[in-house]
């Protein structure tokens, strides 16, 4: 009978934290809970609950008893226009204005290669092998090398994979056997500002820390390494075709 | 952290354009080279080649690094999915063992070759290919002049040269002649030095290191006060000196071993260019 009490009183204090409930409420609440007998006795202490009701509320809302009436706050202290604090919080005018994102081909900057300090203009590393994770691990290498020298990295990418089939002659008959499959893979770090100076050290630790397996060519980037990662589109060719 | 030691680079490099740079980076600066008056520097000018014979094979992993390899490799099997033959090869397993049961109907026999037969095949030539060997023969004999040795290591060309009266051994040189860069005065020393086919790669037109040192007080002359020696890396691509070239005036060392040629003051010097990985 005791523990029944406990929890019906519980279940009345949280119904009053919840703030804003009609009593209606949470005499219903009161009743899902409780048996016939129970519900007497605490129709006996709605009253003095009511009290404290009445109490929590002021309590909770400060000055103004409005805050607790009905969903959306209605504040009064507003920052106003002849107040010192008004305009506190604006920030977009501090945010630099975002360029619009160029959606067509970027446009190649080519450096100077004549001068004092004679800088490279933009350089393609190109990391050739037959193993996938080898090739993708020496180019991630590469990557991190030119960041902690501060070469300023481009762009690192991947050409598509060319796939070899090697056949041999059986050693019975004349049908050619399928042997193995190779998937030639190639990754490419493009960088710029090298110096010439250092560029014969870079180059030197590129070629002597290269794994087994794997090729290295270090080349200008020309427009046709650029056109060379788009796909082939034969109708727009078919029809320069029928143009000319 | 590098920026700045680059910086210093290109600074040094402006120091010696400034004082007493003949040299240039460029083919076009040639009336530069013409304008200091080389009478008032004391100091002659030499471009030196450092020749080096890239490692042809890896270094062997140290035993805590074959370990590595191995474990990673046994977690690699472990975790990855059944390839196309592996998937053959089981298929291949439950048909025979269907067939022992006598459950199996007789089927047409469209694998001639199982799997393995391939397998067998695979191993037979495995079996007879012998990879090359790590330890040549030159390295049995430590015959210093032999390109054939020490496969993974750098190997630099020393030469046995007069400077005075004394035989010394340095990296090999040639005076700069008014006109050339210093870079093609290390060309030239190739050229001179091989007379044939020693074909080498230079990465860059900037030398790699200097080494700076004064005549002798007998050796001294007037308006020669020493010389400044200029070094230039190459990378050897193909080709070797003829057998026909007296033996014991060249060594292709490696780092470790210039130390049994080369003065302290030099070695230190050419040390500081040395990439050993």
């Amino acid at each position: 009978m005791n523990g029944a009490l406990g929890k019906v009183t519980q279940s009345i204090q949280a119904g009053h934290e919840r703030g804003g409930e009609e009593s209606g409420a949470a005499r219903g609440r009161r009743g899902y809970n409780a048996a016939a007998d129970i519900r007497v006795l605490c129709l006996k202490n709605d009253t003095i609950f009511k009290q404290a009701f009445s109490l929590l509320r002021f309590r909770t809302s400060g000055e103004n008893p409005v805050y607790s009436a009905g969903g959306i706050l209605l504040t009064t202290s507003r920052h106003y226009r002849s107040k010192p604090t008004h305009g506190i919080g604006r920030y977009k005018h501090l945010v630099k204005p975002e360029e619009p994102k160029k959606k067509k081909g970027k446009v190649e900057i080519r450096a100077i290669n004549v001068g004092t300090d004679y800088e490279y203009g933009t350089l393609n590393i190109h990391l050739i092998a037959y193993d996938m994770a080898l090739t993708e691990s020496y180019a991630q290498y590469v990557h991190n090398l030119c960041n902690h020298l501060s070469i300023k990295v481009e762009e690192s990418y991947a050409m598509p994979t060319k796939t070899m089939e090697v056949l041999q002659l059986q050693d019975q008959g004349n049908k050619m056997l399928l042997d193995s499959v190779l998937t030639t893979h190639e990754r490419v770090v493009q960088i710029s500002g090298l110096n010439a100076t250092f560029a014969e050290i870079f180059l030197e630790i590129i070629q002597s820390n290269l794994p087994e397996g794997v090729k290295l060519s270090v080349r200008e980037h020309t427009e046709e390494d650029f056109k060379g990662r788009f796909k082939a589109r034969p109708e727009l060719e078919e029809l320069l075709a029928k143009l000319n | 952290m590098a920026a700045p030691t680059r910086r210093t680079v290109l600074g040094l490099a402006r120091c010696w354009r400034r004082f007493e740079s003949p040299w240039s980076l460029g083919s076009r600066s040639l009336t530069l080279a013409a304008a200091p008056s080389n009478s008032a520097s004391p100091w002659r000018l030499m471009g030196a080649l450092c020749l080096q014979r890239p490692p042809l094979v890896s270094k062997q992993l140290t035993p805590m690094q074959e370990e590595m390899a191995a474990l990673q490799q046994q977690m690699e099997i472990e975790r990855s999915l059944y390839s196309d033959h592996e998937l053959r090869a089981l298929d291949e397993a439950e048909q025979l063992e269907k067939k022992k049961s006598d459950l199996y109907e007789e089927k047409d026999e469209k694998n001639i070759l199982l799997v393995q037969d391939l397998e067998d095949m695979w191993e037979q030539k495995f079996l007879q290919f012998k990879p090359g060997a790590r330890i040549t023969d030159a390295d049995v004999k430590n015959d210093r002049s032999s390109l054939h040795r020490k496969l993974d290591r750098n190997l630099i060309l020393l030469v046995k040269d007069k400077l005075g009266d004394q035989d010394v051994w340095m990296l090999p040189q040639a005076e700069w002649q008014p006109g050339e860069t210093l870079r093609q005065t290390a060309e030239r020393t190739l050229a001179t030095l091989s007379e044939n086919n020693l074909e080498a790669k230079f990465l860059g037109n900037a030398p790699c290191g200097h080494y700076k040192f004064k005549f002798p007080q007998a050796v001294r002359a007037e308006g020669s006060l020493g010389a400044k020696i200029f070094f230039f890396k190459a990378l050897l691509l193909t080709g070797d000196f003829s057998p026909a070239v007296e033996k014991g005036r060249h060594v292709w060392a490696s780092k470790e071993e210039l130390g049994d040629y080369l003065k302290p003051k030099y070695l230190a010097q050419v040390r500081r260019f040395l990439l050993d990985l």
